[in-house]
């Protein structure tokens, strides 16, 4: 803002002479806060008004002076106590208004803190929801690619049959031939100690009757017996599958002793 | 003891402005005892009113000087001061309150109005209206029949001239 300019608009005589609307009062007075030559250009248009208008004085009646002093002398007298408890109503109201000031700032305060907690608390629980859900989508998403597997005409179902060490073995290896994935799913076969595990084995018949077997996973079964696995590992080609029981983590070839169950596919 | 000293602090206030003040009233109201009975309840509400007094804003003198002004203005405007005046009735029509304050009675030129008449008439006419009988800029517009802004641009002329007026 151009502050010479505004000086001389003629806004300190509106200003001062009460013509200006609230408006430009309000934003003189903000400028004159800025603008000290404003403030003091202001004080000088006063003053020469102040003395003009001294010049132009006209001596009131007499008896006004004496009207005005008994005026407030009475007012004065008469509110003499109405001014005192005036004062007081005006502390206490001032004073309860800050408590109520205060109280409504706590009140507000624990709703804020309250919302925020409950907030961050259904947020918290959404959260869970939310992978608790995607949990359970990925799990039918398996589950779908299983059913899938199923009723896919390309998937043979190898069923693997018990040996004499577990006739109750029951379980079954979906194969998919041209994508090369493979399922185990394991209906009932009994949990091992914590040292063994369970380990898949795939099967090539090799040149001269030598069996190839090689290791599509190792893998436990729960207390219920029960497992469905997709097979990270796929085979392109087996003759059979197999599964033994080896130390927990075995990195070498199957024990054959404790062969558990072994199917062909009919190819 | 402190009422005392305040009551004197204000008989001193008064012995130093109440002539100035009276006449910016007297330019204002014509009859010498309504003026005088204005400027008492000036005094009595510059007792009242002294706490709301901010000095950030202006000086002691300009804050009294509008509230003589605001008061002698509300006085003409009463029903009263209108019943008063006995050779004329003032109806709330702004058009004939305008037809009178350009032409007639005419308020002698006292006071601040004889430092006006050295403005040009139609600028004069402007102050008289906003700053003697408080008239708004919108309501001058219309008495007037001159656009809005004309009104705001002649008025801040008049008052830049009247700056160079009364130094």
């Amino acid at each position: 803002m151009d502050i010479k300019e505004y000086i001389s608009s003629g806004i300190i005589e509106s200003y001062v002479l009460g013509l200006a609307s609230p408006e430009e009062r309000s934003e003189f007075e903000q400028l004159c806060l800025v603008y000290p030559e404003l403030a003091a250009a202001r004080t000088e248009f006063e003053i020469a008004l102040e003395n003009r208008l001294m010049d132009l004085a006209v001596a009131p009646a007499e008896e006004t002076k004496k009207k005005v002093m008994d005026s407030l002398r009475q007012q004065s007298s008469v509110n003499q106590t109405k001014i005192i408890t005036m004062e007081k109503a005006n502390t206490t109201r001032s004073s309860s208004s800050l408590r109520w000031v205060a109280a409504a700032s706590v009140i507000l305060l624990l709703g804020c803190v309250y919302l925020a907690y409950s907030f961050y608390s259904k947020n918290k629980k959404l959260e869970s929801e939310l992978t608790k859900t995607r949990d359970e989508q990925n799990k039918v998403k398996d589950q779908l690619k299983q059913l899938e597997m199923l009723t896919d005409p390309n998937v043979a179902v190898v069923n693997l049959k018990g040996t004499e060490k577990a006739p109750n073995t029951s379980a079954s290896v979906y194969w998919d031939s041209t994508s090369a994935s493979v399922y185990l799913v394991v209906k009932n076969m009994p949990q091992l100690p914590n040292d063994k595990q369970y380990q898949l084995w795939s099967i090539i018949n090799g040149p001269g009757g030598q069996l190839q077997p090689s290791s599509m996973g190792l893998f436990d079964v729960g207390a219920d017996g029960k497992i469905i696995l997709k097979i990270d590992k796929g085979a392109k080609k087996a003759d059979a599958f197999a599964i033994t029981i080896e130390k927990r983590g075995n990195t070498g070839g199957p024990t054959l002793d404790s062969l558990q169950a072994m199917g062909k596919p009919n190819l | 003891m402190l009422q005392q000293r305040d009551e004197n602090a204000f008989s001193y206030l008064y012995d130093n402005y109440c002539g100035a003040l009276l006449g910016i009233v007297n330019s204002i109201i014509t009859n010498k005892e309504i003026s005088n009975d204005v400027l008492q309840n000036v005094f009595v509400n510059i007792w009242k009113k002294i706490g709301s007094y901010d000095p950030s804003k202006g000086r002691l003198f300009t804050w009294m000087l509008n509230i003589a002004r605001n008061a002698a203005i509300d006085e003409v405007r009463s029903k009263g001061y209108r019943d008063g005046q006995k050779n004329q009735s003032f109806p709330e029509n702004v058009d004939i309150q305008v037809a009178r304050a350009v032409t007639g009675p005419a308020i002698a030129d006292v006071g601040l109005r004889k430092v006006l008449t050295q403005l040009k008439e139609e600028l004069r006419v402007l102050i008289d209206l906003s700053y003697f009988q408080g008239f708004t800029h919108e309501e001058i517009a219309k008495i007037q029949d001159i656009p809005l802004g004309t009104v705001k641009t002649r008025i801040r002329t008049a008052l830049i001239q009247l700056r160079s007026l009364i130094k």
